[in-house]
């Protein structure tokens, strides 16, 4: 054998899942997801798309994961409806696992152990790039879902890819959310589009599997088609504790062909948020100091983790969210709402006067705990374009859970840093 | 895919956004006989009425930016129309081959040279674009003989059936 050309994390995937020995940048191949996710706000309207279409079944149903995150509790009569022809269509179909209220699709497809490295997944669902996270391509499909229900097979354009080479060590109360705001401001959409953002450098490995995740799902958000971390012995004991075993490192091949590179020191960043109308906005958390708030939000599949729930505990150590401002938490999955009703920690959020939710997409596209005109929120949710959260005349912010935190117990945009313990933090492991 | 189209290019400028292809108000309407009537109405009133199939719109970069929306490929390919943009990025390029829109991406030499109102003949198989207004002709590289065949089965869903059709597979039932 001739040693293989070298190939980025998105060429190796493609080429696998489209049955190849490699694939070039700008050539269409038809590649086989290994996994297809789909919400309840899609999924039945999908299944009756191909029927009317004279499409019956679904070629590969076991790969299929149908996921009611978004409208959980159901509280619409359109939504219980939607609700019941989901669990029935989920069921005539036979798609392989249907998940009734146990979490966001993204989070939750990796807490159960259904994702591998270099996986390929095709979702319906805008921010399946987070399963980059543990070394695998998200990309999200839309309507041409049906398509890949239907054939178990997808045309794909193989992207050229934009490495980010973050070095350093985060300083304390900076975050993975700081890290992707610092990468939006030097890779813009031209740069982005049509690619795949592919991740690696010391601050990349210092971070956990959820924060990598983070860092990969909001990449969709500068305009790229998804994003990837290089997989490493973390991710594969991470892995192993959800019951995939045998993950070797992954990383791209040293000589492979990128269409830029970007290297970004942590050690010089400090928490920043992104302003309306769109999350590449990104200014300096100092710059908005003083801004009041009066709802602070963590949550959603780009956050909503244990160890970001733990992070808002630690940091009001005692002190209580300000009287002026609604704190809403809402853990990613049903496990770790159960984690960390189990450590303590949802006893201590609301002892500080935040509300606690069951585990949905909720807020982050308006469908919960909607904002009124003139009000402003501070989130660690997807997305901030007006009128998301309910009315186009309210503001949202977004930033990392500490800098949420730390908004929430001043009612104004706040430094996290300036609540943080005398002591340097370290970055859990 | 439909090799000739022949009829009258309707110009549009850069940054044509998705919301004002078709107003986001119409989200809920699925029915193509109703969303052509809206297409561009708010950009160019007179379009949905004037637009004949075998017209070419004719846009700028960065064509149908902003929300992922299938409205306004669902009116193209009801009214028959084809689509030549400068740039348009990967959502809706995938949207026009998913619903049957025939697509050209072309420079900015070749789009300056076409001007609202100019007669063209379009061979989107091929790639040939013919001004016979002006008497100038292009060739610019047309969508793989792949998406091609989307296009021509007239959408992803009819491709798909067709497919399974040929496999012979149990999955399609008429």
């Amino acid at each position: 054998m001739f040693p293989s050309t070298p190939a980025t994390m998105a060429e190796k995937i493609l080429a696998r899942t489209s049955g190849r020995e490699r694939v070039e940048p700008g050539e269409i191949v038809w590649a086989t997801p290994d996994l297809v996710t789909t919400p309840e706000v899609s999924f039945p309207a999908y299944v009756a798309r191909l029927r009317q279409n004279g499409i019956h079944r679904f070629a590969k149903p076991e790969r299929v994961v149908v996921a009611i995150d978004h409208e959980v509790p159901v509280h619409s009569k359109e939504g219980a409806e939607r609700n019941r022809r989901t669990r029935l269509l989920a069921r005539e179909t036979g798609v392989g696992h249907l998940f009734d209220g146990e979490g966001i699709t993204h989070p939750l497809v990796v807490e159960r152990g259904l994702v591998r490295p270099l996986d390929f997944v095709a979702a319906a669902d805008t921010h399946t790039p987070s399963l980059g996270g543990v070394g695998a391509l998200g990309v999200p499909f839309s309507i041409e879902l049906t398509m890949i229900l239907a054939l178990g097979r997808i045309w794909v354009k193989v992207p050229e890819t934009v490495r980010v080479e973050i070095t350093g060590r985060c300083p304390p109360g900076v975050t993975a959310r700081d890290l992707v705001l610092a990468t939006m401001a030097e890779v813009d959409a031209d740069l982005a589009n049509y690619r795949v953002i592919e991740f690696g450098g010391a601050a990349v490995e210092a971070l956990t599997v959820p924060e990598r995740m983070t860092l990969c799902g909001l990449c969709i958000d500068m305009g790229a088609k998804s994003a990837v971390a290089e997989v490493d012995e973390r991710c594969a004991a991470f892995l192993a504790a959800r019951g995939v075993f045998g993950v070797e490192p992954v990383r791209a091949d040293p000589g492979c062909r990128y269409a830029a590179v970007v290297t970004i020191d942590a050690s010089s960043l400090t928490p920043r948020v992104s302003v309306p109308p769109n999350p590449t906005h990104v200014r300096a958390v100092s710059e908005l100091a003083d801004t009041a708030i009066q709802h602070a939000y963590i949550g959603s599949c780009a956050s909503g983790t244990l160890a970001e729930l733990t992070a808002a505990a630690d940091l009001l150590n005692g002190r209580t969210v300000h009287p002026d401002v609604q704190m809403l938490v809402i853990p990613a999955t049903k496990r770790i709402y159960q984690q960390a009703m189990e450590t303590g920690v949802l006893a201590r959020l609301s002892a500080a006067g935040a509300m606690i939710a069951p585990p949905t997409c909720g807020p982050c596209f308006g469908g919960l705990a909607q904002l009124a005109a003139g009000e402003a929120r501070i989130s660690t949710s997807t997305r901030n374009d007006p009128g998301r959260m309910g009315s186009r005349d309210a503001i949202i912010y977004l930033g990392s859970a500490l800098t949420v935190t730390a908004s929430a117990i001043a009612g104004r945009i706040a430094d996290p840093r300036d609540y943080l313990p005398a002591h340097t933090r370290e970055t859990a492991p | 895919m439909t090799a000739g189209f022949q009829g009258r290019c309707w110009r549009f400028g850069d940054d044509l956004a998705s919301d004002q292809l078709i107003p986001p108000q119409h989200v809920f309407e699925y029915d193509p006989a109703v969303l052509r009537r809206h297409l561009l109405a708010e950009v160019r009133p007179e379009l949905p009425e004037r637009a004949k199939p075998g017209d070419v719109l004719v846009t700028g970069r960065n064509f149908a930016n902003g929300s992922h929306h299938s409205h306004p490929f669902l009116a193209m390919k009801e009214m028959g129309v084809g689509l030549i943009c400068q740039t348009v990025s990967r959502g809706p390029f995938r949207l026009a081959v998913f619903v049957g829109v025939p697509l050209l991406v072309a420079g900015p030499e070749v789009i300056a040279e076409l001007n609202d109102g100019d007669a063209l003949q379009v061979d989107f198989a091929a790639g040939r674009i013919a001004n016979e207004t002006t008497g100038r002709e292009f060739q610019v590289e047309p969508l793989s003989p792949f998406l091609q065949d989307i296009v021509a089965a007239g959408g992803g869903l009819n491709h798909a059936r067709a497919l399974l059709e040929a496999e012979g597979s149990a999955h399609a039932e008429r």
